[in-house]
C-alpha cells in the first residue's frame, strides 16, 4: 500500500490516472486547495491538484513569467508547457496567490505557441480573501457558476445528491488523515514524515474511493504495529506549498522525524469537514471559505497560529521548521511572526527560504537543519 | 538599522525638508536658486518640482501641511489611519481621521533623499520581511515599524485580491504594531452587479470599522463637501489627459507624480483641487501656444508606463525625459477612471464611477465606486486580458495617448505583474509598440541604479528608431 502511495506521491501522471483515461474518464486539474474537489467528483470526474513534481528545467515557464516569480508555479507552467498535463480535460484556477494566479495567462499564452496544450475546459474561480456575510454570499454564487459550467462543458447533470455523496466520500478522507496524524502523535512514531507526505499527496491525485479504501487498510495494518520511530526529535513543518517527498527526506536525514504539518499539501488539506446537512454548495462554499489556514486569508494569523500551537501540542513537537519558497511574500512574512511568537513560547524555530523543485539547494537546506537539530535541547 | 537613523523620527525629517523647500519660492526667484546650493543632497528632486513654477509650489506647500497634519494629529485628538495608497483619503475625512498614505510617504523619501530609504526597507527585513517583498511599503513602513514616526491607531487595506505583498505589509505591520485592521478585498471581475454589490457592503463595513474605532459618526455634510470637490477634481484631472492627447502634449511629464501626490494625499480636499488647477493652467497655456510640456517645449517622443512610475532617484527620470524632449504621459497609477475620462469610451464605460452626492447612500456608493477602481485596485485584479483588466486599460490608454514607446518598471514584490508583463509586452508590441521590460524597482534604486535603467530606456530606443 505504502508503495502505491509513494508512486503517487512521487510522480505526476500515476497509473490510477493512466487507467482512469484509459476507461475514457475526464480529469479536470486545479491550482490550489481551495477547489472544492467534491464537485469535480460528483460530476464523475477525476480531481488532480497541479504540482511541479518532477520539472528539470524551467525554461519554458520562463519565457512567460517574469524573473521574480515563485518557482512552483514556474514548475506547474514548465510541465504543462512539456505536455506533462495533457491527460487534464479542464483546469480549475483560482486566485491563491499572485504567482499561482498567473500560471493563467502564462499557461494559455504558452499553448497558442505550442509549448503543450492548454486542456479545453477553463474555469477561474474567483475564491474571496475574507470571510463575511457577503464573501459567503459571493462564494456560494461563484460555486454554483462552477457547477453551471462544468455540466454544460463536460455535458453532465451534477445533482444535489450527487454532492451529498461527494461530501461523505471526503469527509471519510478527510477523518482517515486526521487518523493518520493521531498515529503519527504516537511516541513511537509509525511512520517517517516523508512516507507520510507521500500519503497525504496522494489524496489529491487518485480517485478518492480507491484512495480511501487502501488508506483505511494502510491505517489498519500501522495501528497494529506498536513499533516504530523513536528518540528523534519530532519536528513539524510549515509555511510554503511542498509536494516534494524528498524535501521532507531530506529534511529528515538529519535526525529527525517529522510528525506533522501545516502545509497546504498537507494537514492544510483535510482539517475542518462540509456539513452533511442542508443545501450541499453552501456547505461546501462554507467550508473552504472558512478555512482560513492559509495566509491569502489576510488578517487571520491569530486562527492560524492557534492552528500551529494545537498541532504542535498534539503531536509532541520538538522544533518547528518555517519554510517559503523565494518570492513567497505571504509565507515569508508570516514565517517570521511564528518564529517570534513560537519562540517565546519556548518552541524551536528554524526559518528557511528555498526553491522549489529538483533539490538543487540540498546541501544548503542539510547544512541548516543540521544545524538546527544540534541546536534542538536534549 | 544603524544608530543614527534612530535620532529623528522619518517623518518628522520628510516634513522639515518639504516645509523649507515650500518656502523657497515665497521669496525671489533668484533667492529661490541661489539657496540650492546650500541644499545639494535634495536639490535635483526640489529644483525638478520648482521648475515647474506655481504648481510645484503649491505641491510642496500641499505636502507640507498634510505631513504636519500627520504628524500634529495625536495632539489635535484625532486618529492616525495606516492605509495602502490606493485608497481615497476623502472617505476618512468626514469619519475626522488622518491617513498615513503608505506608498507616498515611501515616494516622498525616495524621492528626496540622496540616499534613498535603504536603512527603513531594511529594517522590515531586519523584523521579519522577505527581502523581495514591496519595496514601496517597506520604505516608510519600515520608520513606522521602528517607531520612527507618529503611532497609527488602525490599518485600512485596499489592496487585497489585487497585490498580496503589498497586503502582506499591511496584515503583517497589524499584527506586529497590535492595531486593529480592516482589508477591503477586490474580487476577480469588476462591473458586474456582484462584484458592484460586493465592493458597496465591503466599503459599508470600513466605514463602520472606522466609525468604531474613533467613536464618531460619518459626517455626512462633510462628505457631501468631498463627493463634490471630488467630482471637481475629476473633471480637472480628465482635462488634463484629454489635453496629454494632443501632439506635443503640453502637460509636463513630472505633472503626473504631482497627479499622484495630489490624488492620493489629499483626494476630495481643496488642498488638492488647488495643486490641478494650477497645473491645468500651465497646460492649457502651453496647448494655446502649441508648445509641449517640457523645458524646451519640443516633442520628439512620446512615453507611457504600463504599471508605474520609477520615483527614486530624486526625480532624475523626469528630468532625463525632459531633457530628451520626450513627454512623458503618465502610468497606469494616473488612471482613476472617473466617467469623464478620455480613455473611457465604449464598453469601458462600465468600469468608471461617478459621484453622485443625492444622498448618504449614493455618496458611500460614489466613493465605493471610486475605491473599487483605484491603479492597481482596478485592473490587477483578475486574469489580465478580462474586461477592465490590465490588458483593455494599456490599450485605452495607447489608443488615447499615442505613445511612441511603453516601459514597464515595478517593484522586486510586484508578482502580480511580473507574472504577466511578458505576455502583455508581447500584446503591445503586435500592436506595433515598442515596449521595454526594465528590471529594476521603483523605489529601491539599490536593485537597479537609475543611470542603468536610463542607458537601458535610452540604447532601446535608439535602437528601435524612435528617437531620431
Amino acid at each position: 500500500m505504502l508503495k502505491d502511495f509513494l508512486e503517487v506521491g512521487k510522480t505526476l501522471g500515476n497509473r490510477f490516472v493512466r487507467q482512469w483515461k484509459e476507461e475514457g474518464r475526464q480529469v479536470v486539474g486545479f491550482t490550489c486547495s481551495y477547489v472544492p474537489e467534491e464537485i469535480i467528483h460528483a460530476g464523475g470526474m477525476l480531481p488532480f491538484r497541479m504540482r511541479g513534481i518532477g520539472a528539470t528545467s524551467t525554461s519554458i515557464a520562463d519565457t512567460y513569467f517574469g524573473p521574480v516569480i515563485c518557482s512552483f508555479p514556474k514548475c506547474i507552467l514548465q510541465l504543462a508547457g512539456e505536455g506533462k498535463y495533457d491527460f487534464l480535460d479542464g483546469v480549475i484556477l483560482t486566485p491563491g496567490c499572485d504567482s499561482i494566479r498567473r500560471v493563467d495567462e502564462c499557461w494559455r499564452k504558452a499553448a497558442e505557441d505550442t509549448h503543450g496544450t492548454f486542456p479545453p475546459f477553463r474555469h477561474y474561480y474567483g475564491v474571496p480573501h475574507k470571510v463575511t456575510d457577503y464573501s459567503l454570499a459571493w462564494f456560494v454564487e461563484e460555486t454554483r457558476k462552477l457547477i453551471e459550467n462544468l455540466e454544460r462543458h463536460f455535458n453532465i447533470t451534477i445533482t444535489a445528491d450527487d454532492l451529498r455523496r461527494a461530501i461523505g466520500e471526503y469527509n471519510r478522507g478527510r477523518m482517515l488523515l486526521t487518523k493518520l496524524d493521531g498515529l503519527r502523535s504516537r511516541k513511537k512514531v509509525p511512520i517517517t514524515g516523508a512516507d507520510a507526505t507521500a500519503v497525504i499527496i496522494a489524496a489529491n491525485a487518485m480517485p478518492r474511493g480507491i484512495y480511501n479504501r487502501l488508506l483505511e487498510d494502510f491505517l489498519d495494518e500501522m495501528g497494529r504495529n506498536r513499533d516504530g520511530i523513536k528518540g528523534r526529535k519530532r519536528l513539524l513543518l510549515a509555511g510554503s506549498a511542498n509536494d516534494d517527498v524528498d524535501l521532507v527526506r531530506l529534511i529528515e536525514s538529519s535526525g529527525g522525524v517529522m510528525v506533522a504539518d501545516t502545509l497546504c499539501f498537507g494537514s492544510r488539506s483535510y482539517m475542518d469537514l462540509v456539513e452533511e446537512d442542508g443545501d450541499p454548495v453552501v456547505a461546501i462554499a462554507r467550508r473552504y471559505l472558512s478555512h482560513k489556514l492559509c495566509p491569502r486569508m489576510f488578517g487571520a494569523y491569530r486562527q492560524r497560529l492557534a492552528f500551529m500551537k494545537e498541532r504542535i501540542r498534539q503531536a509532541k513537537v520538538d522544533g518547528v521548521i518555517l519554510q517559503n519558497i523565494r518570492f513567497c511574500d505571504m509565507h515569508g512574512s508570516e514565517n517570521s511572526l511564528y518564529e517570534r511568537d513560537l519562540e517565546a513560547l519556548g518552541v524551536p524555530c528554524l526559518k528557511i527560504e528555498r526553491e522549489y523543485g529538483p533539490l538543487v539547494e540540498e546541501g544548503r537546506i542539510k547544512m541548516r537543519v543540521d544545524a538546527f537539530m544540534e541546536s534542538l535541547p536534549a | 538599522m544603524r544608530k543614527e537613523y534612530k535620532e529623528y523620527d522619518f517623518d518628522r525629517m520628510v516634513q522639515s525638508i518639504i516645509h523649507f523647500a515650500s518656502l523657497a519660492y515665497d521669496g525671489t526667484r533668484k533667492e529661490a536658486f541661489g539657496m540650492f546650493r546650500y541644499a545639494p543632497r535634495f536639490r535635483e528632486a526640489i529644483e525638478t518640482i520648482l521648475m515647474t513654477g506655481e504648481p510645484g509650489v503649491l505641491l510642496l506647500k500641499m505636502i507640507d501641511k498634510y505631513l504636519i497634519e500627520v504628524l500634529t494629529a495625536h495632539e489635535r485628538g484625532k486618529k492616525i489611519a495606516l492605509c495602502t495608497f490606493n485608497f481615497s483619503p476623502g472617505v476618512l475625512k468626514p469619519l475626522d481621521v488622518v491617513p498615513v498614505c503608505l506608498e507616498p510617504v515611501t515616494t516622498l523619501g525616495v524621492m528626496m533623499w540622496l540616499r534613498g530609504l535603504g536603512e527603513y526597507l531594511n529594517y522590515c527585513c531586519e523584523i521579519g520581511f522577505t527581502e523581495t517583498s514591496c519595496s514601496a511599503q517597506r520604505g516608510a513602513l519600515g520608520a513606522y515599524l521602528a517607531g520612527l514616526g507618529v503611532k497609527p491607531d488602525f490599518v485600512l487595506c485596499n489592496s487585497i485580491g489585487v497585490c498580496d505583498t503589498n497586503a502582506t505589509a499591511f496584515s503583517f505591520a497589524a499584527e506586529y504594531l497590535g492595531l486593529p485592521f480592516y482589508q477591503l478585498n477586490a474580487p476577480p471581475t469588476l462591473a458586474d452587479d456582484r462584484a458592484r454589490e460586493y465592493h458597496r457592503q465591503d466599503f459599508r463595513g470600513l466605514i463602520s470599522f472606522v466609525e468604531e474605532q474613533t467613536g464618531r459618526k460619518l459626517d455626512v455634510e462633510c462628505l457631501r463637501e468631498v463627493i463634490v470637490e471630488t467630482d471637481r477634481q475629476d473633471e480637472i484631472m480628465c482635462e488634463i489627459e484629454d489635453l496629454m492627447r494632443l501632439v506635443p502634449s503640453p502637460v509636463p511629464g513630472i505633472f503626473n507624480v504631482f497627479m499622484y501626490s495630489a490624488k492620493y494625499i489629499y483626494g476630495g480636499s481643496k488642498e488638492a483641487t488647488d495643486v490641478m488647477s494650477s497645473m491645468l493652467k500651465v497646460a492649457r497655456r502651453n496647448a494655446a501656444q502649441a508648445r509641449a510640456g517640457t523645458t524646451s517645449g519640443s516633442e520628439d517622443a512620446r512615453a507611457f508606463a504600463v504599471y508605474v512610475d520609477h520615483y527614486s532617484a530624486q526625480l532624475r527620470p523626469w528630468a532625463w525625459f525632459d531633457s530628451k524632449n520626450i513627454s512623458h504621459l503618465g502610468c497606469m497609477m494616473n488612471g482613476f477612471w472617473p466617467v469623464h475620462a478620455p480613455y473611457a469610451e465604449g464598453e469601458l464605460m462600465d468600469g468608471t464611477y461617478r459621484m453622485d452626492p443625492s444622498n448618504e447612500d449614493t455618496m458611500i456608493d460614489s466613493l465605493a465606486d471610486q475605491m473599487s477602481r483605484m491603479p492597481m485596485v482596478k485592473q490587477i485584479r483578475g486574469p489580465y486580458d478580462d474586461p477592465h483588466q490590465w490588458l483593455s486599460d494599456t490599450m485605452a490608454s495607447i489608443k488615447t495617448y499615442k505613445p511612441d514607446f511603453c516601459m514597464y518598471t515595478g517593484t522586486i514584490g510586484c508578482r502580480n505583474t511580473w507574472g504577466a508583463i511578458k505576455i502583455l509586452a508581447r500584446d503591445t508590441e503586435n500592436l506595433g509598440i515598442p515596449t521595454l521590460i526594465l528590471f529594476g524597482d521603483a523605489f529601491d534604486h539599490r536593485i537597479t541604479s537609475w543611470e542603468s535603467m536610463r542607458d537601458r530606456i535610452d540604447e532601446f530606443i535608439t535602437v528601435r528608431g524612435i528617437l531620431k
